[in-house]
């Protein structure tokens, strides 16, 4: 038996139970169990789990489920793309998103990851302190900074509401997801022109090892066709 | 394997005993660093990267605090609040855990290192040889026979250049990128080559320098936009910037000549003792040259402490990877099977104590031996 992991509830669970209604493998809460189990109509073989939206991924990665809806960013960012026990297997193209890297727009001297790098070293030497980087996304922040050679920053964690470090002043610069751009200019930030760390949309992943699984198969076939 | 058996234990002690022995008949002082260190000191100093290999945690109070990734800062800071005068000459041995998530082949979490740190001294080639050859000396009464020695120099660099004519910003931004060997080669077609100047998001800025003071342009810009002032920079440093990239416009760019010369420094390598003629070859410049007369006074005082430099491996490139280096830079390898291990490295780092909060820049060389490993490798 498969398991696939589906966000409980949210904007993400309604999409993913249409698209799947769509594919003609509606999703169904069994009445048993307080609705954290459930079913696919007319598809054997893959049990569904009702988990958080944050626990899909770190599940998928420990194999306490073999597949799930979530988003990439959340994906990638628990599980690096060289890791290997992981696939996208479909792209679903709902809740796209960008992670990006985004800096105060009165810095007018910065526009690319390199004018940020000169400008962490400058920071480094005239305060003694390294440049904070506010962000959710510790492992895709270190990962992209280093793929671009940006390396005298500092990570500081922050669960919600990012986007006003800045101006609050508990971090010169923020990564974070934006759909539309909207917060970032009300909090007067600016992405920078390089400055895209992912381009996220919600997806079915599933780890490698049950990719060759008839119903897997099945399932994912099914999707694509209505995507 | 969750630990070690007794025997494995009691090998384990025995070589680091060994080794220990060496270093404390040197007259190196054995000292114990504590385990536990305040994070910021690790982080502010390496960045991020380093982060991503420390173990990090927070006391009741929210401090974060780390498990020591080496022993080379804590053994700075036992000396700063030891010594009276951290100028002071000072020399320590040190045999403790470090703690590092593992990322290399042989890398376990915690592991052992073995080190020397030599503070303060007067004579800098003299004691760096007497470092290196104080590591091969524990490395052979641990019983190891078989290893190559690479040896770099980073002070060869820095001084070629010094005796270069480029504004001083590409100068810091050539040094500043020296480290990630991509992004130095992108700086230096820049630098080179006007042609490939392309705009960016900052380019319109730039271009009202024409006929504005920088301080003023910026100051209208953000009140155009009413933008406000955050991030913890100030505008005098905003503007200072924009100056710089407005510069960079009207500079004469490197001359062919000085990247042949740079890319040409990049590529020696060789027996220590051969290249030595081929850096002299490369560059006649005052600065170099003195560079050059230090790289051989070494290679003599390396041959003075009983050591082979024909054995020994130059490599131009060799010790980008290592920040805080400033200087000599050595490692030590082995062969485990099919591929080759460094058992131990070193070299100076004369800002290091002074970043630390040294009121003064103190003359700092040390090295460290990875103890397990040298007993993994000689298991083969």
């Amino acid at each position: 038996m498969v398991t696939l992991g589906i966000p409980s509830k949210g904007r993400l669970m309604d999409a993913t139970a249409e698209l799947f209604a769509k594919a003609g493998h509606a999703i169904t809460r069994s009445s048993t169990e307080r609705g954290y189990r459930g079913t696919l109509h007319n598809l054997a073989g893959i049990e569904v789990a009702f988990l958080s939206a944050s626990e899909i991924a770190s599940n998928l990665k420990s194999g306490k489920i073999d597949l799930g809806v979530t988003g990439e960013d959340l994906l990638r960012e628990t599980i690096a793309p060289t890791d290997g026990t992981v696939e996208v297997l479909a792209r679903f193209g709902f809740g796209p998103a960008n992670v990006v890297v985004a800096v105060p727009q009165c810095w007018l001297d910065v526009a690319t990851m390199a004018d940020l790098d000169d400008v962490a070293e400058q920071f480094y030497r005239s305060n003694g302190q390294r440049i904070r980087v506010a962000t959710k996304y510790r492992n895709l922040t270190r990962r992209f900074f280093a793929d671009k050679g940006v390396a005298g920053y500092r990570i500081v964690e922050s669960a919600g509401a990012t986007e006003g470090a800045p101006a609050a002043g508990t971090a010169e610069l923020i990564v974070d997801i934006t759909t539309t751009g909207t917060t970032l200019a009300a909090n007067q930030l600016k992405v920078l022109d390089d400055g895209l760390v992912l381009e996220s949309t919600a997806v079915l992943a599933g780890r490698t090892d049950t990719k060759a699984n008839p119903s897997v198969m099945h399932l994912v076939q099914a999707l694509q066709k209505t995507l | 394997m969750a630990g070690r058996s007794s025997s494995e234990r009691e090998a384990l002690a025995r070589q680091n005993a060994a080794i220990m022995a060496v270093f404390e008949r040197a007259g190196f002082d054995h000292i114990a660093p504590d385990i536990i260190q305040p994070a910021d000191i690790f982080l502010e100093r390496s960045g991020e990267d380093i982060r991503a290999r420390t173990f990090v945690f927070n006391d009741p109070d929210g401090n974060e605090l780390c498990l020591r990734p080496d022993l080379t800062v804590p053994a700075c800071r036992y000396h700063l609040s030891h010594a009276k005068n951290p100028a002071s000459e000072a020399r320590y041995c040190y045999l403790g855990h470090a703690f590092r998530f593992p990322g290399e082949r042989l890398s376990p979490q915690e592991f052992t290192q073995a080190g020397l740190e030599w503070f303060g001294g007067s004579d800098p080639i003299a004691e760096e040889a007497r470092i290196l050859k104080l590591a091969t000396s524990a490395l052979d009464v641990a019983g190891l026979t078989q290893y190559a020695v690479k040896i770099g120099d980073l002070g060869l660099f820095g001084s070629l250049l010094d005796d270069m004519s480029m504004p001083e910003r590409w100068r810091r931004r050539l040094r500043h990128q020296f480290w990630r060997p991509q992004a130095f080669h992108d700086l230096l077609t820049t630098f080179s080559n006007p042609n490939t100047k392309r705009r960016t998001g900052i380019s319109a800025h730039v271009d009202l320098l024409d006929n504005h003071a920088p301080l003023a342009a910026a100051e209208a810009a953000l009140r155009q936009n009413n933008l406000t002032l955050v991030g913890n920079r100030t505008l005098d440093d905003i503007a200072a910037r924009l100056a710089e990239k407005f510069a960079d416009r009207s500079e004469a760019p490197l001359s062919a000549d000085m990247v042949a010369t740079i890319d040409h420094y990049l590529s020696i390598k060789g027996k220590l003792s051969e290249t030595a003629a081929q850096l002299r070859a490369l560059s006649a410049t005052p600065n170099f040259t003195t560079a050059v007369d230090v790289f051989e006074a070494r290679i003599a005082a390396l041959e003075d402490q009983g050591l082979n430099p024909r054995r020994f491996h130059f490599d131009a490139n060799f010790g980008r990877d290592l920040e805080y280096y400033t200087g000599f830079v050595f490692q030590i390898e082995a062969n485990a099977g099919n591929h080759m291990v460094s058992l131990a490295g070193g070299g100076r780092y004369d800002d290091l104590l002074s970043d630390l909060g040294a009121p003064m820049r103190v003359p700092a060389v040390g090295c460290a031996i990875h103890a397990e490993r040298v007993k993994a490798v000689l298991a083969w």
